[in-house]
């Protein structure tokens, strides 16, 4: 075929098998549920697992979303085959696919980073190097999680971009699995370039005596007031978040009305960089104005690097109801013009997110086993967020909105004339 | 949708980029910032004079062996694990207290008011029942307490290095006043009651008889001329929450803070003096665990602290315990004064005050 290869996310079609606002309720409810019994199993330090030590669980919960967005948004579920994706029970499917996530997860944790790089390259990657260079074990392992789910972080900030705002240009022509393998390739290779400039520095003071030969010092330190890469960590978390919010919220507007790529791709890189941007300070803002200015060399609620955390985590509770309204209530509005929709659309976030900052701090101690209080050096909101995140794109991507949802067939959205064109 | 001329295009990026400039400039100025945030408060709060404090450290050594410890919390999920549910390794251990690692906190304060009366008050009371025992005998707490000298028990925070071993104490003062921080849990109660806790081998065998006071972060809470205490609502590893610190305004040096873990950051805890407490624009000096890096770990934050903390003049640092030995070394790298110890009675190393060692101003 010699013609544009569709992600598969983009093609399916719908039918409702319960009338909307039951539809989004009763799935929004689920999803929910799933989260809060996954939390209380792998990560709760209440729970069975007890992995929110807190990076290492951390640290699994970023791995499980850049691999879910390799999966569907640069591998479009290869190697699986379009006819297993239309024709399997979505439980089934979702299992699979859940299974492939995890294996690929173990896969980069444990053999790529654990026993390659961090054997061959940079030790801080890999907890069992660190141990046996003489560190105690439990920080060996939080701080080599810290490493790989920055790792994780950059990268869903970038994979994404590809396909989102350049539309996987230049590689658009190529098929499975040679657009998803070269995507994959460039994407990861600029996060690892993108983690060398953000977060090496970082572990040049992390260790004692500083590591000044072997990475260069937190170029940051003069205009951020911090030698901590939390001050990356939070503007990378407000790029990640302007991703989603242009591909869900704005669906794509205003950069999908530019026909030319690398043109369309560019303004799209760099409106979502603004973006992140603005929102990162007027984050730190607001937090300036909630508490009083941050003191360089406090801890908690006034430490600088708390702080832009703290509008990462802001951020991350933006995406929430960014995907509920998109994934379960149909992106509602669509009856105005794209930019009234939107407008309507952002209203309803923001709105929204303030009320779950509030329900968050209110009850993530009973709910989550996390402590009272917005600043503690051992809890990231991220971390929660982040797999409830995950679990509503498992059930998107994954399951196709079952049960309130059903998948007809993706040979409707292919034959469609405007498509036809496109294809010609 | 409709097709955009390259035209329209650099318009709308050229319109929208310089409108992101600007709200991103807007709100990060220094103008808006002055337009919206308060000017910083100084100091009004009179909390009265003393003619000097010594800080005598009766144990700084909260536990023996680092890594069992850090193993402890690892195999029960980590530091947010509740305290009351970590089975801490309590036999076995070589270089620990007869086999066990936990050890203790505690500090003898002794203020002499202007007046020339001297008054004594425990600042925490360690973990180990055995150890702190063992250390309130080598510095005559035992009898202070017996004889009813030491006035009051003032518990900084529920951990269990600083709280636990509130048996040594009332076995020889029942009814000795207790003060807590507001954020004590149910379980810190009840083990003051004469609770046990068999998960995390703990136990309270004589019940507290005296009176019990919570203090909250709602003011500054007076305990004697020239004294005060401060309590902060901070979360803290392992499940507890709250922390409260004394501040000591001693003729004609300047304010002298004393801690026990300081888990609100001694920046914060500063910043809060200089604002509240009249004077607090001149700290002269630090005393007690300033939970920089407790379990030899390092975050870089704790680089902007050893930095930082040169701006407010400090002219004695007295710390230990939860300072972490690379703490130490880093602040006196970059000329902090800190008072070295003499490396008796268990303590390791003499770069900070150790067991037996005191702070006099």
């Amino acid at each position: 075929m010699n013609h544009k290869e569709y992600l598969w996310l983009e093609t399916r079609q719908f039918q409702s098998r319960i009338k909307q606002p039951l539809q989004g309720i009763v799935n929004f409810l689920l999803v929910t549920a799933a989260f809060l019994i996954c939390w209380r199993f792998f990560m709760d330090p209440r729970g069975t697992m007890r992995w929110y030590t807190p990076q290492y669980g951390y640290m699994y919960i970023r791995w499980i979303l850049i691999v879910a967005i390799w999966q569907a948004y640069i591998f479009n579920f290869w190697p699986l085959r379009y006819s297993f994706m239309e024709k399997t029970h979505p439980l089934i499917k979702g299992a699979v696919l859940i299974g492939i996530n995890f294996a690929v997860v173990g896969f980069m944790i444990w053999v790529f980073y654990y026993n390659f790089l961090g054997r061959l390259a940079i030790p801080y990657m890999s907890w069992p190097v660190l141990t046996s260079l003489g560190m105690t074990e439990f920080f060996a392992r939080e701080y080599s999680s810290l490493a790989l789910l920055m790792m994780a972080a950059i990268a869903s900030w970038l994979s994404p971009i590809w396909p989102v705002c350049f539309e996987n240009y230049p590689w658009d022509k190529l098929e499975r699995p040679s657009r998803g393998l070269t995507v994959w390739a460039w994407t990861f290779f600029l996060a690892t370039y993108i983690f060398l400039i953000l977060m090496h520095p970082h572990y040049n003071v992390l260790f004692y005596p500083w590591q000044k030969f072997a990475a260069a010092f937190p170029w940051w330190q003069n205009f951020a007031h911090t030698l901590s890469g939390n001050f990356n960590v939070g503007w990378v978390m407000c790029g990640t978040i302007s991703v989603w919010i242009l591909e869900v919220t704005f669906e794509r507007y205003p950069f999908c009305l530019i026909k030319k790529q690398p043109l369309r791709g560019i303004a799209g890189f760099f409106g979502v960089l603004i973006f992140a941007l603005v929102m990162f300070v007027t984050f730190n803002f607001l937090q300036d104005l909630a508490w009083g200015p941050a003191v360089e060399g406090a801890k908690r609620l006034y430490a600088p690097d708390w702080r832009y955390l703290h509008s990462g985590e802001l951020a991350c509770m933006l995406l929430i109801p960014v995907l509920v309204l998109g994934f379960y209530f149909d992106n509602w509005p669509r009856k105005f013009a794209p930019s009234v929709n939107i407008a309507v659309r952002c209203l309803i976030i923001l709105v929204s997110a303030a009320v779950l900052h509030y329900l968050y701090y209110k009850f993530s101690p009973p709910l989550l086993g996390t402590q009272p209080g917005y600043s503690h050096p051992q809890q990231f909101p991220m971390a929660p967020v982040i797999l409830w995140v995950t679990i509503m794109l498992y059930h998107n991507w994954f399951m196709d909105l079952y049960p309130g949802k059903k998948l007809t067939s993706r040979e409707q959205y292919l034959l469609a004339p405007d498509l036809v064109v496109n294809k010609a | 949708m409709t097709d955009i001329s390259r035209r329209d295009f650099l318009k709308g990026l050229a319109v929208g980029g310089t409108l992101g400039y600007f709200a991103m400039a807007g709100v990060s100025s220094t103008v808006m910032k002055n337009a919206f945030l308060p000017p910083p408060k100084v100091g009004a709060v009179e909390i009265g004079e003393c003619k000097s404090v010594k800080a005598t450290v009766i144990s700084e050594t909260s536990w023996f062996n680092n890594s069992l410890l850090m193993g402890d919390m690892q195999k029960a999920g980590g530091l947010l694990v509740n305290q009351y549910e970590i089975p801490w390794t309590n036999t076995g251990v070589q270089e620990g207290w007869k086999g066990d690692n936990a050890g203790g906190y505690s500090t003898l304060i002794e203020v002499e008011q202007l007046d020339g009366k001297k008054r004594k008050f425990l600042l925490d009371t360690g973990w180990n029942v055995d150890w702190t025992d063992t250390c309130f005998q080598r510095e005559g707490i035992d009898k202070m307490l017996s004889n009813k000298e030491i006035e009051f028990l003032f518990v900084t925070h529920e951990h269990f290095d600083h709280y636990w071993g509130v048996e040594a104490t009332l076995k020889y003062y029942p009814d000795i006043p207790v003060i807590v921080p507001k954020g004590f849990y149910p379980e810190g109660f009840e083990l003051l009651k004469g609770a046990e806790f068999t998960k995390c081998h703990l136990a309270n065998k004589v019940p507290h008889t005296g009176p019990l006071e919570v203090r909250d972060s709602s003011k500054v809470h007076p305990v004697i001329p020239g004294v005060a205490s401060i309590t902060f609502d901070v979360p803290i590893i392992t499940r507890v929450f709250g922390e409260q610190a004394l501040v000591f305004n001693v003729k004609d040096k300047g304010l002298v803070v004393i801690t026990g873990c300081c888990h609100m950051g001694i920046i914060t805890l500063m910043e809060y003096v200089r604002e509240t407490i009249k004077g607090g624009d001149n700290i002269y000096a630090i005393q007690g665990g300033l939970h920089i890096s407790p379990f030899e770990d390092w975050d870089p934050q704790y680089d902007d602290l050893v930095l930082a903390i040169h701006k407010y003049g400090i002219q004695k640092m007295g710390c230990n315990h939860c300072t972490g030995y690379v703490t130490a070394e880093k602040m006196i790298a970059v000329n902090l004064p800190l008072v070295r110890g003499t490396a008796q009675n268990k303590s390791k190393r003499d770069i900070y005050l150790g067991n037996g060692d005191f702070l006099m101003i």
